[in-house]
């Protein structure tokens, strides 16, 4: 509807209206008004008068309290129960999204240390490979990678210890690893045992072992040596144990080539020097001689005695990675102590407390999700109130 | 013409007073009920200028009067203002669902009768009268229609059209001195 501005009104106008009241009410009016009174007066005697017929009709209606009829009702009545039948559609799906946006609410405060862990370790996890090049690059250089996990229960079951190896193409790199995992008190025997199998096939050896057992607490530790080609299947495995879970891994990686070639080429050297020195020997005529090259000899077998054994102990850390696994028993929230032992007034105070907390708390979640949600239906709801007046405004205009 | 020229009276008490049962309730709607169904009615023939289409959409708004009729909120102004805000949603809905299926169920010329008893003076002015308010917009013919066939005060009519009271005063004064020049030119 056109909104006008004019207030106060024109007196004219005033005057105009009243003399219109006046003649509606049956009274006199200034003869200015005369035809305006005379119009007023036919309009108003133009009413449309009700049919009788539709008058028995609606009074029937109206005393039946327009209960339903069998016959068909006006056609908006349809329409009507299509905007209530649209209107508990909306209300259904708002509230299943807030059941579900509740939900997931509570799964993330509940599960947040989990998911910022699992996205931590890829991240440390691609950070390494970088500089574990760089690291076999350069002449002798050690990288390490450590990786944690929260430690709090129930956040273990997606995590993996990753699994970082440098590139060891035409490279001696010696691999460790540590791997610290928790489980029940009494599953620690149980996964001893599957740290064994692991390790059996991957044809690794366990250098030492030990494990404790027995009441709330427990652990165990294992020097493990395995072959460097199944580390990487072997961590994947041990960081997926049944009754385990990980708690944080390192990784550890050593560039060794440079000591590996000294020690190949200080190899020959020796035995080239020994070749030579029997040569000499062979040609010594005086005993001097032959003893002085007999020494030098017994000398450069030595050092080649040395350098093979400094080439095999190489062999064998580049072969095989050392890798300590620890297993330490998870901690289990012990029962509030209760001194009358059974079921008291004090007791019964802290579980209502707690079930009110809970209950507190899953209302607060319900509500903060429920605000947004009914707001925004509200918001539609204003705004397809605000388009319906508007078209109906405009029926107006267009008539 | 022999119908009383006093706006319906009778109606001020709301729909929603606090009561105990719902038999209170029930007798204030039907005393709004019978109190407004003709001037309902007129009004909306006016509007529409279809005597059939008034009677479903009067109908209709008492229906839903009945069914919203705890909702009702005095605070936000007389039940019969209300109620008219019902028929007047209802009416408009009519009309727009006319534009979309483009029909005119009567003729606006049909609405011109002559009555019984006129002079012919009379029955010529009746007739330029009727003639100008069928080439009303149907903004104005509302006006008309909630003033001389609602019965409704100015204040009533502003309550219905959501404006001011004065804002509904100028309007119908224009509306009726746009009848006036017309009536004259015709005349």
């Amino acid at each position: 509807m056109r909104v006008l501005d004019q207030d106060p009104i024109d007196p004219e106008i005033v005057a105009t209206l009243d003399a219109i009241d006046a003649t509606l009410a049956g009274e006199s009016v200034d003869a200015q008004y005369a035809e305006l009174a005379e119009i007023a007066l036919l309009l108003a005697s133009d009413r449309p008068q009700t049919p009788s017929e539709f008058v028995r009709s609606m009074d029937e209606r109206v005393e039946r309290r327009f209960a339903p009829r069998p016959t068909a009702g006006p056609p908006r009545r349809n329409r009507s129960l299509l905007w209530q039948s649209m209107g508990a559609l909306v209300a259904g799906v708002a509230l299943i999204v807030a059941i579900v946006v509740a939900t997931g609410g509570a799964h993330l405060s509940g599960g947040s240390s989990a998911s910022s862990s699992s996205a931590s370790l890829p991240l440390s996890g691609a950070a390494v490979p970088r500089a574990a090049a760089s690291s076999a690059a350069a002449s002798s250089s050690e990288t390490s990678t450590t990786a944690a996990a929260a430690s709090s229960a129930g956040t273990y079951g997606s995590l993996t210890a990753p699994i970082v190896q440098p590139p060891t193409t035409g490279r001696k790199v010696v691999q460790s690893a540590q791997l610290n995992l928790t489980a029940a008190p009494n599953r620690i025997d149980a996964v001893a045992q599957e740290v064994y199998d692991v390790v059996g096939e991957v044809n690794g050896i366990v250098t030492s072992s030990s494990i404790t057992q027995g009441g709330p607490t427990g652990s165990a530790n294992f020097q493990l040596s395995i072959p460097s080609a199944s580390l990487g299947p072997a961590m994947t495995r041990l960081s997926s144990l049944s009754y385990a879970q990980i708690v944080s891994s390192t990784n550890n990686s050593q560039d060794i080539t440079n000591q590996y070639n000294a020690t190949t080429a200080a190899l020959a050297d020796a035995r080239a020097l020994r070749t030579s020195l029997l040569k000499q020997l062979a040609n010594a005529v005086t005993t001097e001689q032959v003893d002085s090259l007999t020494a030098q000899i017994h000398d450069a077998e030595a050092s080649i005695s040395s350098d093979l054994a400094t080439l095999g102990k190489l062999n064998q850390q580049v072969n095989f990675s050392q890798l300590q696994v620890t297993i330490n028993a998870r901690a289990v929230p012990t029962p509030v102590a209760h001194k009358s032992g059974g079921f008291g007034i004090g007791r019964a105070a802290h579980d209502a407390g707690r079930v009110l907390t809970v209950t507190a708390g899953g209302a607060l979640i319900t509500i903060a999700a429920l605000i947004p949600v009914g707001l925004l239906v509200a918001l539609a709801w204003w705004v397809g109130a605000a388009i319906r007046r508007r078209r109906r405004e405009h029926a107006l205009d267009s008539v | 013409m022999d119908h009383p020229l006093v706006r319906s009276v009778g109606v001020t008490e709301t729909l929603t007073r606090t009561s105990s049962s719902g038999t209170e309730s029930w007798e204030r709607f039907e005393e709004l009920y019978r109190s407004c169904r003709d001037d309902v009615y007129a009004y909306v023939c006016t509007l529409l200028r279809d005597p059939a289409a008034a009677e479903d959409i009067t109908a209709l708004a008492f229906e839903r009067a009945y069914r919203r009729r705890r909702t009702f909120d005095r605070r936000r102004g007389e039940e019969r203002a209300w109620l008219f805000g019902i028929a007047r949603n209802a009416a408009l809905d009519e009309l727009r669902r006319r534009q979309r299926t483009a029909t005119l169920a009567t003729d606006p010329e049909d609405m011109a009768e002559v009555q019984e008893g006129d002079g012919a003076e009379v029955a010529l002015r009746r007739t330029a009268v009727q003639t100008a308010l069928s080439k009303l917009p149907a903004r104005e013919r509302e006006i008309i229609a909630l003033k001389f066939h609602a019965g409704m005060s100015n204040a009533e009519l502003a309550r219905v059209l959501g404006v001011s009271e004065s804002n509904a005063g100028t309007l119908l004064y224009r509306t009726m001195e746009k009848l006036r020049k017309a009536c004259n030119a015709s005349a």
